[in-house]
């Protein structure tokens, strides 16, 4: 059977609401939680490294934006810089951690904002990796030829999960550390795709040699979540009938309960984020092992990370076995434009498109580890040049 | 970490090392599905599991002793630098067994009991599989073996360490076997490092080594899945 047609990243946009809001600024946007400035942000923030983010909230915590016209406007600014006509776009794939609805999905909502199609339209739920779910589909439909034009977006708005007024709403908890390090990391922001089945005419494209998803969901705890009060209790080795009938925040009488018992915080569990480095790195060096990357090829590595999450043994390790990244090929806007969850490495393909750094047949190779329960995804591109420069 | 002194492995090497660090990376995360390891990591650990498991680690560390000497007969002049190595190993561990049975009588088990201690059948088969190979002349591939071994000591020893001595209110003393090898597998494995940039070509040891290290990590993993299974 012959190799289908490649998918070419042919146009990319992104989109951050708001001013860029600096470290001591944070509190002014999301509020200080019960009037007691945080104890524990200068410590998160020095570990993370971020400098600025993007909220759609004002001082008030009133929401500027809904995540529908995050996408969106991403997606335009994708469109403008794309050499087809919207009209032409055929799939329409949307991610997110958490639409503006609980239902439909979020792709039903942004195309109505964008108000394209008729169209076929993918949502993706899920947390990081989300993103690189819908970009696979969308570049599998293109290599199939039943889709020529898609469109992927990755959107977060999870600022309104981190205001104040959710942590003051939880009374019967005391906030922990697992419940506060995201508010510390998390930030608004979309990016898009534009998917094609060859490269521009004019201008660099990305061409999608491969995209490499994996979850481990099965061999590890929750890490990261929203909707229990208690992640121990999603334990695979608990049968949840034996535990309690207030598991998720959809069982509680009412959903003010759930908000006072703490089950609809963000939560992030510490102990277990040194395990996602490790699961990263173990796929990483599988695809070594299968000849689909070679450390050395690597121009440009993106990664939802940032390199100071590497130390001790494991960094050692990968030096001596000569599967290192030096530092300066490491590609990141994450200081700069926060972690926006799924939209992280779109807003840095997007960047790293339009940052004079790229020259035809340079290798990018990204990275997004996910900690919900453990799901990796990896993606090998090649700078293509515009046919208008290969034709001569 | 790495002592000060750069080391700098070969390309053939390098690769081993990258697929026997995947065969560490799939083995620790079974090793974390395994019920005792499991509470241990979510700190239900009990004074009983520590003993269940330090009665089911000594026969495995008596036999490590003796497969480990014998490995060492089996290489001859040409393989000089691991028969050191493994020679260096048997000598610094074949009395082992001693600290573990201190650490039992310290959380209350009696010498007799623990002396008595059968070989679980995970045990059987780790042991059988270990001593069959060093029985073999030259086998190289027993780096493969250390590499897992070493590395439960470099790794988990020490962190398994802790969480028993906070599970169950204990101090170094009682941890002394864990403690030990989480300080000093170190060295081990940096050696065992130098010694596959010369031992291993692409096309016949590399596969061995790092496939011995498979089925080590596979027949560990029954041990400890076999406790009291005698």
């Amino acid at each position: 059977m012959p190799e289908p047609p490649h998918a070419y990243i042919t146009s990319t946009g992104s989109y951050l609401p708001g001013p860029a809001i600096g470290n001591d600024e944070i509190e002014d946007i999301l509020g200080v939680v019960a009037s007691k400035p945080s104890r524990l942000k200068k410590r998160i923030l020095a570990s993370n490294g971020i400098k600025t983010r993007h909220y759609a909230l004002d001082r008030h915590q009133r929401s500027t934006h809904q995540n529908k016209q995050l996408a969106a406007a991403a997606a335009r600014q994708c469109l403008q810089r794309a050499e087809i006509d919207e009209r032409a776009i055929d799939l329409l794939a949307v991610a997110s951690t958490q639409g503006d609805l609980p239902l439909p999905g979020l792709a039903s909502m942004v195309q109505s904002e964008l108000a394209i199609g008729p169209l076929e339209i993918l949502t993706t739920h899920g947390v990081c990796s989300a993103g690189m779910m819908a970009l696979k589909a969308a570049c599998n439909q293109v290599r199939l030829s039943e889709k020529k034009n898609s469109l992927v977006v990755a959107s977060e708005l999870a600022s309104r999960l981190l205001k104040k007024s959710r942590y003051e709403a939880a009374t019967d908890l005391r906030i922990d550390l697992e419940a506060e390090f995201l508010r510390w990391m998390l930030s608004d922001g979309a990016g898009a795709m534009l998917v094609q089945n060859q490269p521009r005419w004019s201008g660099l494209s990305y061409k999608v040699e491969w995209i490499e998803i994996c979850s481990f969901a099965s061999h590890y705890d929750l890490c990261m979540s929203c909707g229990t009060a208690d992640q121990s209790l999603w334990a695979a080795n608990i049968t949840s009938a034996a535990q309690t009938s207030e598991l998720s925040w959809q069982d509680y009488s009412t959903y003010g309960r759930a908000e006072a018992a703490g089950a609809l915080l963000i939560r992030q569990n510490l102990k277990l984020l040194e395990e996602v480095v490790k699961v990263g790195v173990d796929g990483f060096l599988k695809l070594i092992n299968e000849g689909k990357i070679r450390p050395g090829e690597i121009d440009h590595f993106v990664c939802h990370y940032s390199s100071h999450h590497f130390k001790g043994r494991i960094l050692d390790l990968l030096k001596l076995a000569g599967a290192l990244i030096p530092e300066d090929r490491w590609f990141t806007n994450l200081y700069t434009k926060g972690n926006t969850g799924c939209a992280s490495i779109f807003i840095a393909l997007d960047e790293l498109l339009h940052s004079g750094k790229l020259e035809p047949g340079q290798v990018v190779f990204c990275v997004v580890p996910e900690s919900g329960r453990f799901a990796n995804a990896y993606m090998k591109l090649t700078v293509a040049a515009g046919r208008n420069v290969s034709a001569i | 970490m790495l002592s000060e002194r750069e080391l700098t492995l070969g390309a053939n090497a390098q690769e081993t090392l990258r697929h026997l660090l995947s065969v560490w990376l799939d083995f620790e995360r079974r090793l974390s599905l395994i019920p005792i390891i499991r509470r241990l990591e979510q700190k239900t650990f009990t004074p009983e599991d520590y003993k269940t498991l330090l009665l089911n680690l000594r026969p495995q560390v008596i036999e490590g002793s003796r497969w480990i000497s014998r490995a060492a007969s089996s290489f001859t002049a040409e393989f000089a630098e691991v028969r050191s190595l493994v020679l260096r190993h048997a000598v610094d561990e074949h009395r082992d067994y001693t600290m573990l049975e201190r650490d039992f009588v310290s959380v209350g088990g009696s010498l007799e009991e623990i002396q008595s201690a059968q070989r679980n059948i995970g045990t059987e088969a780790l042991a059988g599989y270990l001593m069959s190979e060093s029985s073999k002349p030259n086998p190289i591939n027993l780096l493969g073996a250390m590499f897992i071994i070493e590395g439960l000591g470099n790794k988990m020893a020490s962190r398994w360490a802790g969480l028993i001595q906070e599970c169950l209110g204990l101090d170094d003393s009682a941890t002394s076997f864990l403690s030990y090898h989480g300080k000093n597998d170190e060295a081990h494995l940096e050696k065992l490092y130098e010694l596959l940039d010369g031992q291993t070509s692409a096309d016949k040891t590399a596969p061995e080594i790092i496939k011995t290290a498979k089925v080590v990590a596979r027949l560990y993993l029954l041990q400890l899945e076999e406790l009291g299974n005698v």
